[in-house]
């Protein structure tokens, strides 16, 4: 009885897509999360929101031109960005309505492509992602990627926390922040296009998001900070894939409901502790 | 085929109409955010099988006082906040839909499909523009004010917080109304472009709500038209013909600027050529 409990706990490790499933979510939820610290700070939260929108036709202009889609997916990201610097420059409309009315188009030109080109996508698959079958290519791309990722945050995480925060000194002591904040948001966009096949379009944004305001919320210190986000998106989507393998859900929206929950769950525990802290002192 | 043309034009009107607040309040990610939360709304409806509109506009409002809630309680910004509640209620939506899978597709509700509209469908959808319009006039200056100035509008005694929860749910029923014609994904096209093309072409607020409504009608009356000719895509024929009439007024505008700039550097330079010599 109590071995075949712990048997069918063990199921999901079972299976090669499973595992596979595990490493994957478990190496994006982290580089993710270590971004998201970033991007809750400067008020960028929803640039993930805009990227992930607009690398759609990218995709679909890609696979018809049978180049890889990660390349498509880049190329109109980048260009994203680029058309929101543009249009910025020539008008005075509020950033936030820019980046509506960028992503949208682009979005909107994906759906229109999509309907006109014949392809064997799936639709689904982009907008709400397949973790589970995700192909062995797509699964060696997405971890080089993430290495990338985390070799740049590794080696430049000083001089991206100092832009960060306080870009006049880093100007001052003469560091490029130009380079360093179209490296994140480069950065940023690989990040976005390898979750797409994993999360899907339209939920990749929480994992840019939730885990970072955890993190905030909680402590005071950029370190503390990036810490407690990488630890609750990592184990976020473990749990998530685990939790969405018995109730056969749909992984990336048990992902997001997990992050969220754990988000509440901290919060309130610290809360809880400030208060009875309080009372006692 | 006609009736969903005169339909989509009809939504049209009225998120033109509405993206005007929204764009001069800085509202326009909200817009965003509310199109998404009504997702799990739409799934519980089916399910329970009551009109898909009333589950989605109560589940757009709960996002949209979640997130004041939010933002008056804790220190994270705005944008993160709208982040975290969109995803989440999103997420809740697509759970539901994965758990209990059910006749509806996920795809009609993000992506819309205006061709399938029923006779209810489009009661819901008269009944929701017309209940906006009527809120429109009734409160039509204390609105502007409180887009304007929301200080000023406290400061004369208007219940801002009113005004704020009526904005609020005037959005989210016109996201729902706008939901079945082209989507969870691009209703924010609709709440956002029409209003941003009209602030670049004027200065005045009632030409800009002129012209953001007429643009809104004839962009989702042709685009409904032409995705006729594209298999359907009409939620991303409408919001490109929205994008391209906001390129080609981000050039006349930014032309008409550099000409004026021109003309009053013209004039500054006549003007110190003939104080030079006196000088």
């Amino acid at each position: 009885m109590n071995i075949s409990f712990l048997d069918s706990l063990l199921l999901p490790f079972q299976f090669e897509f499973m595992t596979d499933a595990f490493i994957l979510g478990m190496c994006i939820s982290l580089l993710c999360s270590l971004f998201s610290c970033f991007l809750i700070l400067k008020g960028q939260s929803l640039i993930g929101d805009a990227l992930s929108h607009s690398v759609l036709p990218g995709i679909i202009i890609a696979h018809a031109l049978k180049i890889p889609l990660t390349i498509g997916a880049f190329a109109s990201g980048i260009f994203s960005i680029y058309a929101t610097k543009h249009i910025r420059d020539r008008s005075s409309l509020k950033d936030d309505t820019i980046l509506g009315v960028v992503f949208t188009g682009l979005f909107a030109l994906g759906l229109v492509l999509f309907a006109k080109i014949p392809t064997d996508l799936h639709l689904d698959h982009i907008l709400f992602g397949n973790i589970l079958g995700i192909e062995r290519t797509d699964f060696w791309e997405a971890l080089i990627i993430c290495f990338f990722c985390f070799l740049f945050f590794i080696f430049y995480f000083r001089s991206l926390t100092i832009c960060h925060f306080d870009e006049v000194f880093a100007r001052t002591i003469g560091m490029n922040t130009s380079f360093f904040r179209y490296a994140l948001l480069v950065l940023v966009a690989l990040l976005i296009i390898t979750s797409i096949k994993a999360l899907g379009i339209l939920l990749v944004i929480a994992l840019l998001i939730t885990p970072g305001c955890t993190g905030h919320l909680l402590t005071k210190k950029m370190g503390h900070m990036l810490f407690v986000s990488a630890i609750v998106g990592v184990l976020a989507c473990l749990l998530g894939i685990y939790i969405s393998f018995f109730i056969d859900a749909s992984p990336s929206a048990s992902i997001v409901l997990v992050q969220t929950s754990l988000l509440v769950i901290l919060v309130g525990i610290g809360k809880l502790k400030k208060l009875i802290s309080n009372s006692i002192g | 085929m006609i009736r969903a043309i005169l339909m989509t034009g009809l939504i049209g009107i009225t998120c033109a109409f509405l993206s005007c607040f929204i764009t001069l309040k800085g509202w326009s990610l909200m817009g965003d955010a509310l199109s998404h939360s009504v997702v799990p709304g739409v799934a519980l409806a089916y399910y329970l099988k009551f009109p898909f509109s009333i589950g989605a506009f109560l589940t757009g409002l709960l996002a949209a006082l979640s997130m004041s809630l939010i933002k008056v309680k804790s220190k994270l910004k705005e944008d993160a906040i709208i982040g975290i509640v969109f995803t989440t209620f999103l997420a809740i939506g697509i759970f539901l839909l994965s758990i209990f899978p059910s006749q509806i597709q996920i795809q009609t509700i993000v992506l819309g499909n205006v061709l399938s509209i029923s006779d209810m469908d489009i009661q819901q959808v008269l009944i929701i523009s017309s209940i906006t319009f009527c809120f429109f006039l009734f409160q039509w200056k204390n609105l502007l004010v409180f887009c304007f100035d929301p200080i000023f509008a406290r400061t004369v005694g208007l219940n801002t917080i009113f005004l704020h929860v009526l904005l609020l749910a005037l959005l989210s029923a016109t996201a729902v109304a706008a939901l079945k014609a082209v989507g969870a994904c691009l209703v924010v096209a609709m709440l956002i472009t029409p209003g941003a093309t009209a602030y670049l072409l004027t200065k005045q607020f009632s030409k800009m709500l002129f012209i953001s409504t007429t643009l809104g009608f004839f962009s989702s009356v042709f685009g409904a038209y032409f995705s006729f000719f594209f298999d359907g895509a009409t939620g991303g024929c409408i919001v490109l013909l929205q994008s391209c009439f906001f390129i080609i007024a981000l050039y006349y505008s930014s032309h008409k600027n550099k000409k004026s700039q021109k003309i009053i550097l013209e004039n500054s330079n006549i003007s110190s050529e003939s104080l030079g010599p006196t000088l």
